[in-house]
């Protein structure tokens, strides 16, 4: 099935994109989705502890079981204010 | 309770309140750019927001308040964009019947927002 991942503030630097789509299992976690991410960009490893995850508009724990058009949202630590 | 939400471009200019009767505290507190980040002087910061996602948090965190205190109206507004050094980034307006709850769900709102609302910052440099 395939997923959106955006990518917020400087995470869009590191991936030089500001989304990708990715093709994952049914059943897929969010966590498998995240280290599926991080084998295709890299740079976003070095953040891996760090990354902050949402599904749609509201932040999951890796355990979160994706479905089939879900909007992934992966960025670092927010700053408002 | 009565809130209002408002992400925007524009300078905040914002300024009077209104309240029924029976409230005796109104708590407004502005963000403002700071002319220095990290030590480095800066000219402004960039804002930039996930903007549905940082509506919904937002509701959470009234939502949480409004459990907690009995606030009468909360009015947040959170600029985007370019926010120059000496403007306001930020204004919170909280108005309930006593100080201590203003205050504190003031300060509530603004530490949960610094940790869970998708809003990130980059400064610009003079140069």
């Amino acid at each position: 099935m395939k997923v959106t991942v955006k990518f917020w503030s400087y995470f869009c630097d590191l991936t030089e994109c500001d989304e990708t789509s990715l093709e994952i299992n049914e059943g897929a976690t969010l966590g498998e989705l995240h280290a599926a991410v991080m084998k295709k960009f890299p740079k976003l490893g070095e953040m891996k502890n760090s990354t902050l995850k949402a599904v749609g508009v509201h932040y999951q724990t890796d355990d979160f079981v994706l479905s089939e058009g879900d909007e992934v949202s992966l960025f670092p630590p927010v700053q408002g204010g | 309770m009565k809130t209002q939400l408002t992400i925007t471009h524009h300078l905040i200019a914002e300024s009077s309140y209104t309240m029924s009767d029976g409230m005796g505290a109104v708590v407004v507190f502005h963000g403002v750019v700071r002319s220095t980040e990290d030590g480095d002087p800066i000219r402004a910061i960039e804002y930039e927001a996930n903007e549905a996602m940082t509506r919904r948090q937002f509701e959470l965190i009234f939502e949480a308040i409004e459990k907690q205190w009995p606030v009468e109206s909360i009015r947040l507004i959170h600029r985007t964009g370019e926010v120059a050094v000496n403007e306001a980034s930020l204004r919170v307006e909280v108005i309930a019947p006593h100080r201590a709850e203003a205050f504190a769900a003031c300060q509530f709102l603004i530490d949960e927002m610094k940790a869970k609302v998708p809003i990130w910052k980059r400064p610009v440099s003079l140069t």
